[in-house]
């Protein structure tokens, strides 16, 4: 308490300074038109910056609600999406129209092993089976390789073991997607007879001959192409539209009638 | 002591009544108005508190504003220098800050030039620039403040020099 009453005594010729100067200022704000629009105008201004910044503070602590709100949109544009292809164009198989989706959101990823795994915070209590295809907004990721109570893993499709079937969406030329383990933007096609034809950024997307994925889900697009093989089949490179270091976040689609399918396939 | 505070009190309201009276309405090429007030600030004794300079001054500024309706804007110029008035005068006279009467005798004269020029120039500059209130004027800002610091000096420094001829 001393020492604040000393500090006071101290700066006292600046404190009456600054207590008559506020008493001019305000003399002059509310006498004089001049310095009344002068300094509203530079209020104004300032109350502007400060909300500004203020707006951009809080837009940056509500981004998490923000994003998980545009997370729950796009998976209701997504369903939307998947029925109306299916009642309009009929581009999709039967199965489609009982799936559904789900999202979650990648707490691992790992892009620099043959055999990469991601991890997402939903399990069995969120719904989530073995063996669901798991696809982002830009094409296909992968599929649920385990699953817990709350966590399940996907094999990734920059994964050695995985092979996706394919198609090219411009003939409808079946093949399949592997990873040769080198470089994380390209995959390859297989199965592509050197008699169809194809050019350099043709677009392939899932072929629906799968318990995993419908048709029609983008996978990427042709980089380069070798028709020399000796084998009768192209030798393709396909950069994958996800980039796979920066995923966030993942729906998960539910097959219902897989069960149905795989017992027929047993009879 | 009550001769000395009675003389200046007559000093302090003859200065007052001719700022008020006469050089308000000065007007010399619709420019020039003296702020020769500013004497008072000059030559207040350092022996006596700062802390009452800037009382004096807000009342002395206030008494002018109400009488030339300009609101506040002589104020805050006197109060300003009578706050850096302390400081003005160490850079001014180095260590003969200290003398009783540094301001009119016992100084180099260079000194005292700086002294009561910085003080008129800080006070006209202010002032000038409450009055117009407006950045894009900066230069008529500066003319006013240069045309008016000058006349004032020369008042103050004629009537410094029969006061200390006294």
């Amino acid at each position: 308490m001393q020492s604040i009453i000393n500090s006071i005594l101290k700066n006292r010729n600046l404190i009456i300074y600054i207590t008559l100067s506020l008493i001019t200022f305000n003399s002059l704000y509310t006498n004089s038109s001049v310095h009344y629009n002068a300094i509203g105008k530079t209020g104004t201004y300032l109350s502007g910056k400060t909300s500004v910044f203020s707006s951009y503070i809080n837009s940056y602590f509500n981004l998490r609600d923000k994003n998980q709100i545009l997370i729950e949109e796009n998976l209701e544009l997504k369903k939307i999406q998947y029925k109306y292809n299916y009642e309009t164009q009929n581009l999709e198989s039967k199965s489609l129209e009982s799936k559904s989706l789900t999202n979650a959101n990648i707490i691992l990823n790992s892009i620099n092993k043959s055999k990469n795994i991601i991890v997402i915070d939903k399990g069995i209590s969120g719904g989530i089976n073995e063996e669901m295809g798991v696809i982002t907004s830009m094409g296909v990721v992968g599929i649920i390789k385990s699953v817990t109570k709350n966590y399940a893993s996907i094999i990734s499709l920059l994964n050695t073991d995985l092979k996706v079937n394919a198609i090219l969406k411009n003939s409808s030329t079946i093949g399949s997607i592997t990873w040769d383990g080198l470089n994380s933007k390209n995959v390859k096609l297989n199965d592509i007879p050197l008699s169809s034809s194809l050019k350099i950024g043709d677009t392939v997307v899932t072929g629906g001959m799968s318990f995993y994925f419908p048709k029609g889900i983008p996978i990427g697009s042709i980089t380069n192409y070798d028709n020399n093989s000796l084998e009768g089949y192209y030798d393709i490179d396909v950069e994958v539209f996800n980039d796979f270091s920066s995923l966030s976040n993942v729906y998960i689609l539910e097959r219902t009638d897989n069960e149905e399918i795989k017992t027929l396939l047993n009879d | 002591m009550i001769r000395e505070s009675i003389r200046n009190i007559v000093f302090y309201t003859i200065i007052l009544v001719s700022q008020l009276l006469i050089f308000n309405h000065f007007n010399f090429f619709d420019i020039i108005n003296p702020s020769v007030y500013l004497i008072i600030f000059i030559l207040y004794k350092i022996s006596y508190s700062n802390s009452s300079l800037i009382f004096l001054g807000f009342i002395t500024g206030l008494i002018i504003d109400l009488a030339m309706q300009t609101y506040g804007c002589h104020t805050f110029a006197t109060i300003t220098i009578c706050y850096l008035r302390e400081r003005i005068e160490k850079n001014s006279f180095g260590v003969n800050a200290n003398l009783p009467s540094a301001m009119i005798k016992g100084t180099r004269m260079i000194n005292r030039f700086i002294f009561f020029m910085l003080i008129i120039f800080i006070h006209s500059s202010i002032y000038y620039s409450l009055v117009f209130f407006n950045n894009e004027l900066i230069g008529k800002i500066f003319y006013y403040s240069l045309l008016n610091s000058i006349v004032t000096f020369i008042i103050v420094w004629v009537l410094s020099q029969l006061i200390s001829n006294n």
